[in-house]
Protein backbone atom coordinates (compact mmCIF):
# COMPACT_ATOMS: atom_id res chain seq x y z
CA UNK A 1 0.00 0.00 0.00
CA UNK A 2 2.83 2.36 0.96
CA UNK A 3 4.46 1.76 -2.42
CA UNK A 4 1.25 2.58 -4.22
CA UNK A 5 0.48 5.87 -2.46
CA UNK A 6 3.16 8.01 -4.18
CA UNK A 7 1.86 6.89 -7.57
CA UNK A 8 -1.71 7.70 -6.59
CA UNK A 9 -0.46 11.12 -5.55
CA UNK A 10 1.41 11.50 -8.85
CA UNK A 11 -1.77 10.70 -10.78
CA UNK A 12 -3.68 13.14 -8.57
CA UNK A 13 -1.21 15.98 -9.26
CA UNK A 14 -1.23 15.19 -12.99
CA UNK A 15 -5.04 15.40 -12.93
CA UNK A 16 -4.78 18.77 -11.17
CA UNK A 17 -2.34 20.01 -13.84
CA UNK A 18 -4.60 18.83 -16.65
CA UNK A 19 -7.60 20.41 -14.90
CA UNK A 20 -5.71 23.66 -14.32
CA UNK A 21 -4.81 23.99 -17.98
CA UNK A 22 -8.07 22.61 -19.41
CA UNK A 23 -10.30 24.81 -17.26
CA UNK A 24 -11.38 27.69 -19.51
CA UNK A 25 -10.42 31.19 -18.37
CA UNK A 26 -13.48 33.34 -18.30
CA UNK A 27 -13.70 36.98 -19.22
CA UNK A 28 -14.72 39.27 -16.39
CA UNK A 29 -12.55 37.62 -13.76
CA UNK A 30 -10.02 40.40 -14.03
CA UNK A 31 -7.08 38.23 -15.10
CA UNK A 32 -4.88 39.19 -18.03
CA UNK A 33 -4.98 36.40 -20.63
CA UNK A 34 -4.15 33.00 -19.18
CA UNK A 35 -2.38 34.33 -16.09
CA UNK A 36 -5.28 33.35 -13.84
CA UNK A 37 -4.19 29.71 -14.13
CA UNK A 38 -1.41 30.41 -11.61
CA UNK A 39 -4.23 30.41 -9.04
CA UNK A 40 -4.31 26.58 -9.16
CA UNK A 41 -0.70 26.38 -7.98
CA UNK A 42 -0.14 29.61 -6.03
CA UNK A 43 -3.10 29.17 -3.63
CA UNK A 44 -2.38 25.46 -2.89
CA UNK A 45 1.27 26.38 -2.14
CA UNK A 46 0.16 29.04 0.34
CA UNK A 47 -2.32 26.54 1.80
CA UNK A 48 0.41 23.88 2.19
CA UNK A 49 2.57 26.47 3.99
CA UNK A 50 -0.29 27.20 6.39
CA UNK A 51 -0.88 23.47 7.01
CA UNK A 52 2.85 23.05 7.67
CA UNK A 53 2.90 25.86 10.24
CA UNK A 54 -0.18 24.50 12.00
CA UNK A 55 1.34 20.99 11.95
CA UNK A 56 4.51 22.44 13.52
CA UNK A 57 2.39 23.92 16.31
CA UNK A 58 0.58 20.62 16.88
CA UNK A 59 3.85 18.64 17.01
CA UNK A 60 5.22 21.25 19.40
CA UNK A 61 2.20 20.80 21.68
CA UNK A 62 2.83 17.07 21.56
CA UNK A 63 6.46 17.71 22.49
CA UNK A 64 5.56 19.95 25.42
CA UNK A 65 2.74 17.81 26.80
CA UNK A 66 3.55 14.36 25.42
CA UNK A 67 6.67 13.39 27.33
CA UNK A 68 9.24 15.67 25.62
CA UNK A 69 10.02 13.20 22.85
CA UNK A 70 12.78 14.26 20.44
CA UNK A 71 10.86 12.95 17.42
CA UNK A 72 8.08 15.48 18.06
CA UNK A 73 10.59 18.35 18.27
CA UNK A 74 12.22 17.10 15.07
CA UNK A 75 8.85 16.85 13.32
CA UNK A 76 7.99 20.44 14.30
CA UNK A 77 11.32 21.81 13.06
CA UNK A 78 11.02 19.96 9.74
CA UNK A 79 7.43 21.19 9.33
CA UNK A 80 8.58 24.81 9.75
CA UNK A 81 11.40 24.32 7.22
CA UNK A 82 9.01 22.87 4.65
CA UNK A 83 6.40 25.50 5.48
CA UNK A 84 8.96 28.18 4.71
CA UNK A 85 9.76 26.47 1.41
CA UNK A 86 6.09 26.45 0.38
CA UNK A 87 5.69 30.02 1.66
CA UNK A 88 8.64 31.23 -0.45
CA UNK A 89 7.24 29.42 -3.51
CA UNK A 90 3.82 31.01 -2.95
CA UNK A 91 5.42 34.45 -2.55
CA UNK A 92 7.54 34.05 -5.69
CA UNK A 93 4.70 32.71 -7.83
CA UNK A 94 2.50 35.54 -6.57
CA UNK A 95 5.20 38.13 -7.37
CA UNK A 96 5.61 36.78 -10.91
CA UNK A 97 1.85 36.99 -11.42
CA UNK A 98 1.80 40.50 -9.88
CA UNK A 99 4.46 41.63 -12.39
CA UNK A 100 2.15 40.67 -15.26
CA UNK A 101 -1.15 41.69 -13.67
CA UNK A 102 -0.21 44.79 -11.66
CA UNK A 103 3.01 45.85 -13.42
CA UNK A 104 5.44 45.29 -10.52
CA UNK A 105 6.71 42.32 -8.54
CA UNK A 106 6.04 44.10 -5.24
CA UNK A 107 2.99 46.32 -4.68
CA UNK A 108 2.63 46.57 -0.89
CA UNK A 109 -0.60 44.64 -1.21
CA UNK A 110 -1.88 43.45 2.21
CA UNK A 111 -1.46 39.79 1.26
CA UNK A 112 2.12 40.39 0.09
CA UNK A 113 2.89 42.16 3.35
CA UNK A 114 1.33 39.54 5.66
CA UNK A 115 2.93 36.59 3.88
CA UNK A 116 6.28 38.37 4.29
CA UNK A 117 5.54 38.79 8.00
CA UNK A 118 4.77 35.05 8.12
CA UNK A 119 8.13 34.34 6.45
CA UNK A 120 9.90 36.53 9.02
CA UNK A 121 7.98 34.99 11.93
CA UNK A 122 8.92 31.44 10.98
CA UNK A 123 12.40 32.49 9.86
CA UNK A 124 12.82 33.69 13.45
CA UNK A 125 11.83 30.19 14.63
CA UNK A 126 14.82 28.75 12.78
CA UNK A 127 17.06 31.57 14.06
CA UNK A 128 15.90 30.75 17.59
CA UNK A 129 16.78 27.10 17.10
CA UNK A 130 20.17 28.07 15.74
CA UNK A 131 20.89 30.40 18.66
CA UNK A 132 20.40 27.93 21.54
CA UNK A 133 23.07 25.30 22.03
CA UNK A 134 21.53 23.10 24.68
CA UNK A 135 19.27 20.59 22.90
CA UNK A 136 16.55 20.39 25.55
CA UNK A 137 16.33 24.15 26.06
CA UNK A 138 16.26 24.67 22.29
CA UNK A 139 13.45 22.16 21.85
CA UNK A 140 11.41 23.69 24.70
CA UNK A 141 11.81 27.30 23.52
CA UNK A 142 11.17 26.40 19.88
CA UNK A 143 8.07 24.42 20.85
CA UNK A 144 6.67 27.38 22.82
CA UNK A 145 7.34 29.66 19.84
CA UNK A 146 5.65 27.26 17.39
CA UNK A 147 2.62 27.00 19.71
CA UNK A 148 2.42 30.80 19.62
CA UNK A 149 2.43 30.37 15.83
CA UNK A 150 -0.85 28.43 16.13
CA UNK A 151 -2.46 31.75 17.08
CA UNK A 152 -0.38 33.99 14.79
CA UNK A 153 -0.55 31.96 11.53
CA UNK A 154 -4.38 32.01 11.10
CA UNK A 155 -4.29 35.78 11.61
CA UNK A 156 -1.51 36.29 9.05
CA UNK A 157 -3.03 34.00 6.43
CA UNK A 158 -6.76 34.57 6.83
CA UNK A 159 -7.78 37.39 9.16
CA UNK A 160 -5.45 40.35 8.56
CA UNK A 161 -5.57 40.28 4.71
CA UNK A 162 -9.38 40.42 4.94
CA UNK A 163 -9.36 43.37 7.31
CA UNK A 164 -7.56 45.64 4.84
CA UNK A 165 -9.76 48.41 3.45
CA UNK A 166 -8.19 48.09 0.00
CA UNK A 167 -6.40 45.24 -1.75
CA UNK A 168 -5.28 44.69 -5.31
CA UNK A 169 -5.48 40.98 -4.67
CA UNK A 170 -8.39 39.04 -6.22
CA UNK A 171 -11.19 38.14 -3.84
CA UNK A 172 -10.15 35.16 -1.68
CA UNK A 173 -11.84 31.80 -2.24
CA UNK A 174 -13.73 32.26 1.01
CA UNK A 175 -14.57 35.95 0.90
CA UNK A 176 -14.95 38.45 3.75
CA UNK A 177 -18.68 37.60 3.98
CA UNK A 178 -17.75 33.97 4.54
CA UNK A 179 -19.11 32.89 1.13
CA UNK A 180 -17.45 30.96 -1.67
CA UNK A 181 -17.81 32.94 -4.87
CA UNK A 182 -16.20 30.78 -7.56
CA UNK A 183 -17.24 28.64 -10.51
CA UNK A 184 -17.70 25.00 -9.31
CA UNK A 185 -15.19 23.66 -11.88
CA UNK A 186 -12.53 26.16 -10.78
CA UNK A 187 -13.22 25.38 -7.14
CA UNK A 188 -12.89 21.65 -7.79
CA UNK A 189 -9.44 22.03 -9.39
CA UNK A 190 -8.35 24.42 -6.65
CA UNK A 191 -9.46 22.16 -3.80
CA UNK A 192 -7.90 19.12 -5.51
CA UNK A 193 -4.67 21.12 -5.89
CA UNK A 194 -4.71 22.10 -2.22
CA UNK A 195 -5.28 18.46 -1.20
CA UNK A 196 -2.45 17.32 -3.51
CA UNK A 197 0.03 19.89 -2.23
CA UNK A 198 -0.89 19.02 1.36
CA UNK A 199 -0.18 15.34 0.63
CA UNK A 200 3.15 16.27 -1.00
CA UNK A 201 4.03 18.26 2.13
CA UNK A 202 3.35 15.28 4.42
CA UNK A 203 5.33 12.96 2.15
CA UNK A 204 8.32 15.34 2.08
CA UNK A 205 7.96 15.83 5.83
CA UNK A 206 8.15 12.11 6.52
CA UNK A 207 11.23 11.74 4.32
CA UNK A 208 13.02 14.72 5.86
CA UNK A 209 12.24 13.53 9.42
CA UNK A 210 13.78 10.15 8.56
CA UNK A 211 16.85 11.86 7.09
CA UNK A 212 17.35 14.02 10.20
CA UNK A 213 16.78 11.02 12.50
CA UNK A 214 19.30 8.98 10.50
CA UNK A 215 21.86 11.80 10.69
CA UNK A 216 21.35 12.10 14.45
CA UNK A 217 21.70 8.34 14.78
CA UNK A 218 18.23 7.97 16.29
CA UNK B 1 -6.36 23.70 -25.30
CA UNK B 2 -4.14 25.71 -27.65
CA UNK B 3 -0.49 24.92 -28.39
CA UNK B 4 1.14 27.19 -25.80
CA UNK B 5 -1.07 26.03 -22.96
CA UNK B 6 -0.57 22.40 -23.94
CA UNK B 7 3.21 22.81 -23.80
CA UNK B 8 2.94 24.46 -20.40
CA UNK B 9 0.82 21.57 -19.13
CA UNK B 10 3.33 19.04 -20.49
CA UNK B 11 6.24 20.95 -18.92
CA UNK B 12 4.40 20.93 -15.58
CA UNK B 13 3.79 17.17 -15.77
CA UNK B 14 7.47 16.58 -16.64
CA UNK B 15 8.68 18.73 -13.72
CA UNK B 16 6.32 17.03 -11.27
CA UNK B 17 7.30 13.58 -12.53
CA UNK B 18 10.94 14.53 -11.91
CA UNK B 19 10.13 15.63 -8.35
CA UNK B 20 8.19 12.42 -7.68
CA UNK B 21 10.93 10.18 -9.04
CA UNK B 22 13.50 12.04 -6.94
CA UNK B 23 11.41 11.63 -3.78
CA UNK B 24 10.81 7.95 -4.51
CA UNK B 25 14.53 7.37 -5.02
CA UNK B 26 15.28 9.27 -1.81
CA UNK B 27 12.80 7.05 0.07
CA UNK B 28 14.39 3.88 -1.29
CA UNK B 29 17.92 5.06 -0.43
CA UNK B 30 16.80 5.95 3.08
CA UNK B 31 15.26 2.50 3.51
CA UNK B 32 18.56 0.88 2.51
CA UNK B 33 20.55 3.07 4.91
CA UNK B 34 18.11 2.37 7.74
CA UNK B 35 18.37 -1.38 7.09
CA UNK B 36 22.19 -1.20 7.07
CA UNK B 37 22.07 0.43 10.49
Amino acid sequence: MNRLLPWVLWLWICAVIVGAFLEPTRPGQGFIGETGRILYFHVPMAWAAFVAFVAAGVWSLRYLFGGRQTRHDRAAAVAVELGLLFCVLATLSGAIWARVQWGAFWNWDPRQIWITVALLFYGAYLALRGAVEDGETRARLAAAYAVLGLVVAPFLFFVLPRLAAFSLHPEPVLNAEGKIDMEPAMLLVLVAGAAGFTAVFFWMHRLQCRIVAWREGA
Amino acid sequence: MDGGILWLAVANVVVWTGIFLYLLRLGRKLEEKEKQR
